[in-house]
């Protein structure tokens, strides 16, 4: 290792190589042409590599700041076709604490025959809640309202047009299922 | 290093850690593969269950974790769901917040498995706790037990004995295969049964007074009276009137199809002297196989179909009830379905079944043609369903032959010989009334139900050592060193008494039947060393007399 | 370009050919060797913590009930959390390495003498807060090692003589590792010392541009033209410094990606409880000695590592041992690489 005994003080600031920097391409003598478009392909390869291999791993941090999976949800068990009659419903409350309005229409033995019907307000995602005296689901947040099918009958929603969500249903060997989220919170 | 080499030295090293970035890529693909592999086992509990499992989970934690294995659990079918019970019903009690009874009952199942339900309830499997009707019955309650409580012989140290439970051998072992009759204790000490109930055709008792009289414990809960749960036998006799139990089968609470499909889990109840089925199974090439391939037999597969989820051995389980290719892969929980001879009684019967699923007892060929909803023929041909995913049909009908022939055997030889042996003692008034008490009977039981009966199901079942040393041989054993010569002693006895018109009628029916051909080498040596004898006395006192009339001048 | 450069002229004062000449500081020709840009890497890597580490900060929960959980969250469920957690696990390995091997280059060219003796604590002082910042983030896995290793760590600090114990109560947040301790190493790796890095970088940076860097003279070089430009020369050198890191961290990340542990439990003590490697040495040391012995032993070290441009100086002037720190950082290095690694090699 070669050590300059004047190494201990500060660099000469020679005012020619202060600022202005030197010609930054070692080779003058190489055919200039040929030289511009080597080193235009050099910078365009580089710039092109660079950007690449860096944005793959801002790709990666932007995937990975974006959920990794969907609001996780399960088919549950609800109750067998034989014991829920035409015409009457039932308040399934699910894993988060969720109450759900089901309702049987029809006796065609499918899931079409009900209706499940989520308390969240479509306005601004309040609770309702049922209202057995006025036949209505309300909203307490904005007024809403909404007939027993869970369509719009006042409020911001029927302004909008509104209807209460509905959970996916299934009918299977005679038994009816619902698909409900089921992570509670804390 | 120039400038443009240092440039192209940055796209030779950024092309590198794009190549470490694909293979970044690439392992999270394979994460993300076998994480939607894993991800499907999700159990959540269902809210109306919730409180049930957050008590139990601490206080019975193995009934929880059992549940959480099972399919009821991914469904969303939770405590409450099997366990409610309807207001009105006689079991039914508070607990928690909800109404709720012990005990599951086919009728509750039905709710959801209605198809299956209803054809275990045509099953004989359910009616397996009609075994009150049966000689099974004299023996554990007369033979083995008592019909009553009665006294201690003697104190028991460090125990207070007051009184003795007769019913002990039935409730512990009879009962626990065949089903109890299940009881709530009454206020007034008797015991309340489903015929004290008499429910309706909805499960609900219809004799209030009787309701009125169920003994509650202080939490309000009916009390069930102890020698008739904890019960699992396979035709318990349930208080809604409904028969039976599936948790014999699909053990509870985690109702397991993998276990069902399995020989252990039929051999809980069908094993043992008097009906091997399992350890013929295992002597089986069939259970021989099975016990090796085991791996491979697919069992946590969701359908278990023969000749399309596997195919390296059958179980109990394939031949008698799961589905397979050639009967569009569909299940029967009435495992008589397809077994053609009923080798319980003592002599086995050909399953004819009428309406009701019973066998045909009926003797005229034309009443029995109209009696018949189901043929022994059609039987053997659903079994045979089954043969031939493996089997040629002549290698099939070759052995139903070989069976047919073993069964019959039997049948002529020992066992028909026997009831007409046992029919004319009783006639002549040789036996008492009462069974079991004479040595004969309990010959004659050993003969049919033991010996007799592992024979014909180890040629069912293709298993030679139990139709021969365990079975043919000790039947043979049984009739002619103790059946015969006991009931030959008992007639001369009878004769020593006096009774000699019976004792020569009895006499002449085993002769009869010794002197069959199948039967005579028993005998033959014996009756020409008799005879033989017989002619010498005859000739020596021939020659006596002769002389004796020749000294006389 | 332009039209950007005349924007922000028109609002603020800047000139841009001074700020040119300000930025394009003539880097000497040594630094073209390539072990000279020990320094760059370093800061390099910082800037690789800081990213990862806010995106783990995105999922990681800092409270002892959850903090586990969230630890598995982000390397089993969310997507590339096992790599980008990994190469943050390993990007502090190398930072650390990188730390010590410019410092080691440092002394063993003598680029501590004055006036450069102050730029020389700064660097002492970013390698404590290093060590530091390395010690309090595996504290944040919350395994079992994390835990143990940070009640060992509180202990230790409690030996130091009259500010041991208030010294062990601060850290933990209480006589013994509790629900707020968490919390208090999460800040501190997370928000105050990152804080103090980049304010000691930016001095640290800030003295070497206002004093030049020390100029080595090597006998195969360019004597007509002794400098070279900062831009674009030695920025490229830093760049492809910038992608050999990249890709040796993503290479360790997908052969040896961090991973879980047993959770933490304060009833079982693991049969072998060791820190990170880079405490080997001090555990080692202080093992060979006891107690408080041990630990002022130890901040004497430390002391001497600070003052070592004046005691050159002293040696050089006093002794004319030119070569003295040479075979001191010799020795000095042995005993340190050999200390690590018998702590390494045996169990307790």
């Amino acid at each position: 290792m070669a050590r300059d005994e004047d190494s201990t003080s500060v660099a000469p600031k020679s005012s020619d190589e202060q600022g202005s920097p030197p010609d930054s391409t070692a080779d003058a003598t190489e055919d200039p042409s040929r030289r511009g478009f080597l080193s235009r392909l050099g910078g365009i390869g580089m710039g092109a590599g660079l950007a690449v291999s860096y944005g793959a791993v801002g790709a990666m941090a932007v995937r990975y700041l974006y959920p990794a999976k969907p609001t996780p949800t399960n088919w549950l068990f609800v109750a067998d076709l034989v014991s829920f009659a035409k015409g009457t419903s039932m308040t399934y409350t699910a894993p988060t604490g969720a109450p759900v309005v089901i309702a049987r229409k029809g006796d065609a033995g499918t899931a079409d025959d009900f209706v499940a019907l989520s308390s969240t307000c479509p306005h601004l995602g309040c609770r309702v809640h049922w209202e057995g005296q006025n036949k209505r689901f309300y909203c307490p947040c904005h007024n809403g309202t909404f007939d027993p099918d869970g369509t719009a009958t006042g409020g911001p929603p029927k302004t909008a047009g509104q209807s209460l969500p509905r959970y996916p249903l299934k009918v299977e060997a005679g038994l009816l299922y619902i698909e409900v989220p089921t992570e509670k919170l804390g | 290093m120039t400038l443009e080499r240092k440039r192209i030295v940055i796209v030779i090293m950024s092309g590198a850690f794009i190549a470490s970035l694909l293979f970044v890529q690439w392992m999270e693909v394979l994460r993300k593969r076998e994480e939607l592999g894993k991800g499907q086992a999700h159990v959540s509990v269902p809210t109306a269950s919730k409180d049930c499992v957050d008590c139990h989970q601490k206080s019975t934690a193995g009934i929880v974790e059992h549940w959480r294995g099972s399919t009821h659990a991914k469904k969303g079918v939770a405590c409450v769901d099997c366990h409610t019970a309807a207001e009105g019903d006689a079991d039914a009690y508070q607990h928690y917040g909800a109404l709720i009874a012990t005990i599951v009952t086919p009728r509750d199942c039905s709710r959801c498995h209605a198809d299956v339900a209803n054809e275990f309830a045509a099953s004989h499997h359910a009616k397996g706790g009609n075994i009150l009707a049966s000689l099974d019955n004299v023996l554990a309650e007369n033979v083995e037990g008592a019909r009553m409580m009665f006294s201690p012989h003697a104190p028991t140290p460090g125990k207070t004995v007051d009184k003795v439970n007769g019913f002990a051998p039935l409730n512990s072992g009879c009962k626990q295969c065949h089903g109890s009759r299940v009881a709530l204790e009454s206020i007034d000490g008797s015991s309340i049964t489903v015929n004290e109930l008499a429910p309706g055709p909805d499960g609900k008792p219809t004799k209030s007074d009787v309701v009125s009289k169920i003994a509650k414990n202080k939490d309000g809960v009916p009390i069930l009276t102890a020698a008739t749960w904890p019960n699992s036998g396979i035709g318990r006799i349930n208080l809604d009137g409904s028969l039976g139990s599936c948790s014999a089968c699909h053990s509870r609470h985690d109702f397991s199809p993998r276990r069902a499909r399995q020989p252990e889990n039929c051999g809980k109840c069908h094993m043992g002297p008097d009906h091997p089925q399992k350890e013929i199974y295992e002597e089986s090439k069939h259970g021989v196989a099975f016990r090796d391939l085991r791996e491979k037999m697919n069992l946590d597969s969701p359908t278990w179909i023969l000749g399309k989820d596997y195919s390296e051995a059958p179980t109990c389980a394939t031949c008698h009830m799961s589905g397979n290719m050639r009967n569009g892969g569909k299940i029967t929980h009435d495992p008589g379905q397809r077994i053609s001879w009923t080798n319980r009684p003592p002599v086995s019967l050909v399953m004819d079944t009428d309406k009701d699923h019973k066998v045909i007892t009926e003797l005229d060929p034309e009443k029995r043609r109209a009696l018949t909803v189901d043929t022994a023929d059609q039987k053997r041909t659903r079994m045979k369903e089954v043969c031939g995913h493996c089997h040629t049909p002549d290698y099939v009908s070759n052995f139903y032959k070989q069976y047919d022939d073993l069964v019959i055997h039997f049948n002529e030889k020992f066992a028909r010989p026997g009831q007409t042996i046992m029919a004319a003692l009783r006639k002549n008034e040789m036996l008492t009334t009462r069974e079991f008490d004479e040595p004969i009977e309990w010959t004659w039981y050993y003969l049919w139900h033991h010996e007799g009966r592992r024979a014909r199901h180890g040629a069912s079942m293709m298993a030679p050592d139990y139709t021969q040393w365990h079975g043919m041989y000790e039947v043979a054993e049984r009739f002619y060193v103790e059946f015969i010569p006991e009931a030959q002693g008992l007639a001369r006895e009878a004769a020593d008494h006096g009774r000699k018109e019976q004792a020569d009628a009895v006499l002449a029916v085993i002769s009869g039947i010794l002197e069959k051909p199948e039967h005579v080498w028993y005998v033959e040596e014996r009756k020409k060393k008799e005879e033989a004898e017989r002619a010498k006395a005859e000739a020596a006192g021939k020659e006596t007399k002769e002389a004796k009339a020749e000294k006389k001048p | 370009m332009a039209f950007l450069a005349e924007w922000i002229r028109e609002r603020l004062p800047v000139d841009g050919d001074k700020l040119r000449s300000l930025t394009n500081e003539p880097v000497p020709n040594h630094m073209k060797r390539w072990w000279f840009a020990l320094g760059g890497t370093p800061a390099y890597l910082f800037i690789v913590q800081i990213v990862t580490g806010i995106l783990l900060a995105f999922y990681y929960e800092p409270s002892s009930k959850t903090a586990y959980e969230s630890v598995r969250y982000i390397t089993d469920e969310a997507a590339y959390g096992w790599y980008l957690r990994s190469i943050h696990k390993w990007g502090a390995t190398l930072m650390i390495a990188s730390v010590i091997l410019h410092q080691t280059r440092i002394f063993f060219t003598g680029a501590y003498r004055k006036p450069r003796d102050i730029n020389w604590m700064v660097g002492m002082t970013i390698l404590l807060c290093t060590l530091v910042i390395g010690f309090t983030g595996y504290s944040l896995v919350f395994e079992q090692l994390s835990f143990w290793g940070a009640t060992v760590g509180a202990n230790i600090a409690d030996n130091v003589p009259v500010l041991g114990p208030l010294m062990k109560r601060v850290m933990l947040g209480g006589d013994v590792y509790n629900d707020r301790t968490l919390s208090r190493f999460f800040m501190l790796h997370a928000a105050v010392l990152p804080v103090l890095l980049m304010i000691l970088i930016a001095i640290h940076i800030a003295i070497i541009r206002i004093q030049g860097v020390t100029e080595m003279k090597f006998a195969d070089d360019d004597a007509k033209k002794p400098h070279f430009n900062f831009f674009p020369d030695h920025i490229y050198t830093e760049i492809i410094m910038g992608l050999i890191v990249m890709i040796v961290l993503s290479t360790l990340a997908t052969v040896l990606p961090a991973t879980l542990g047993p959770r933490a439990d304060p009833l079982t003590t693991p049969e072998v409880i060791k820190p990170e490697w880079f405490f080997y040495v001090a555990f080692r040391w202080l093992k060979l000695f006891s107690g408080t012995l041990a630990i002022l032993s130890m901040g004497f070290v430390v002391f001497l590592m600070y003052a070592w441009p004046r005691i050159d100086d002293y040696l050089r002037r006093r002794f004319k041992m030119g070569e003295v720190s040479v075979w001191v950082g010799i020795a000095g290095a042995f005993a340190i690489i050999g200390l690590t690694i018998w702590e390494a090699a045996v169990a307790h």
